[in-house]
């Protein structure tokens, strides 16, 4: 039987999954695709609630994380554009500058 | 409620199956006999110039991150547009407000030159 | 097993699957492309949990919009292969951690039960009444102060972008 548990398993995977790629991969782009995909368990886990409660509050809450992933996605790759510019590199190790 | 979504499943089934058949049958049943200008990627019968790979201009991704703020205002406007009559006055307040802040935006990423095609 | 719990575990299958492929490809395409699999996985998953719009602004915009740029940035860097090593020197705390991450989100959600205000809606409602209408109520009445706030965002989005990406302004 589906309920809420499943689509919340699923969303914690997906959020592990998300997390293991940032903690892991050294590309700056991949591990903005993996914050995405973090953003969007959440966005599982919201609407999952949303039906199981019966109440509308949660896909609203969708809305606005979209609008914010979208508003992260142009300002974080016109960062990476920049530091490209400035390294010819996307890869966070050398990301050092101010490093202590 | 899921019954009403049959036919895209369906829909997708077909296309993955004929994209998948088409591939596969053309690399048994296909003969391949390779020669430099047959690997040759196809542009129409002109012959290539330079490599396919080089780097795109920052023109592109410009347009391609306004495009995506201003998609987000049109998704906005989907369900208030549903809601319109039902709102009446005050929904036209609101979003006008919603659009005014943007169109603020807009009118500067004009100034700076940002939707110039140099 | 009834067809529904059958259709989700396929799904979760595939959702799952791409979503190891995005951490696991070498070439960013490849990540990319998995990425929108995911996503259209998701837009499924919306469809199934009768939020109808939801799935179709999941693929206009994630699928839609943000892929499109996250793939022209990656071929206006054009790192198509990584150079030399693919993960950090941290893979083994790194992994340890998301696993971790991961055994205490299961164990509190098997611990956990649903609560929360409830609504009334459900698949009648929203089957009768319309989705996009539901979520409009919502949006224009309670939620009106975030709305107007989304739109300081985007400006502030707008012109961030446009400073950082352009040469000279």
């Amino acid at each position: 039987m589906l309920t809420h548990h499943s689509y919340l398993i699923l969303s914690a995977i997906l959020f592990s999954l998300g997390a293991l790629g940032v903690l892991i991969r050294r590309n700056a782009i991949i591990i903005f695709m993996c914050i995405e995909m973090m953003l969007n368990s959440v966005n599982l886990a919201f609407v999952s609630l949303s039906k199981y409660l019966g109440n509308i509050d949660g896909q609203i809450f969708v809305f606005f994380i979209m609008t914010v992933a979208a508003a992260e996605a142009a300002v974080g790759l016109a960062l990476m554009i920049a530091f490209y510019n400035n390294r010819e590199s996307v890869e966070v190790e050398d990301l050092n500058v101010m490093k202590w | 409620m899921l019954g009403a979504y049959l036919p895209i499943i369906v829909l997708v089934i077909v296309a993955a199956l004929f994209g998948l058949v088409s591939v596969v049958m053309s690399s048994i049943i296909g003969q391949k006999k390779p020669s430099p200008v047959k690997l040759q990627p196809y542009e129409c019968g002109c012959e290539p110039v330079g490599s396919a790979r080089e780097r795109f201009s920052i023109k592109f991704y410009l347009i391609a991150m306004l495009f995506i703020l201003f998609d987000i205002e049109c998704v906005f406007l989907y369900p208030w547009a549903v809601l319109y009559k039902r709102l009446g006055l005050f929904g036209l307040a609101e979003m006008g407000l919603f659009i005014v802040i943007l169109f603020v935006g807009y009118i500067y990423v004009w100034k700076k030159g940002a939707l110039e095609w140099e | 097993m009834d067809i529904q719990t059958l259709f989700f575990a396929v799904v979760a299958a595939v959702a799952i699957l791409s979503g190891i492929l995005v951490i696991t490809c070498r070439n960013p395409i490849n990540s990319a492309l998995s990425l929108v699999m995911t996503f259209f996985c998701l837009a499924t998953f919306y469809v199934m949990l009768d939020a109808p719009f939801m799935a179709a602004i999941q693929v206009i915009v994630y699928a839609g919009a943000i892929m499109v740029l996250i793939i022209f940035v990656i071929m206006l860097l054009n790192v198509r292969v990584e150079s030399g090593k693919k993960y950090t020197h941290g893979v083994l705390i790194g992994s340890i951690m998301a696993v971790l991450l991961l055994f205490e989100a299961f164990y509190f959600l098997n611990r956990s039960s649903l609560t929360g205000a409830r609504g009334m809606i459900d698949a009648n409602v929203v089957q009768n009444v319309g989705h996009v209408e539901l979520i409009g109520r919502a949006m224009y009445t309670d939620f009106l102060l975030p709305f107007e706030i989304t739109s300081i965002l985007l400006l502030v989005a707008i012109i961030g972008a446009v400073i950082l990406a352009k040469k000279k302004i």
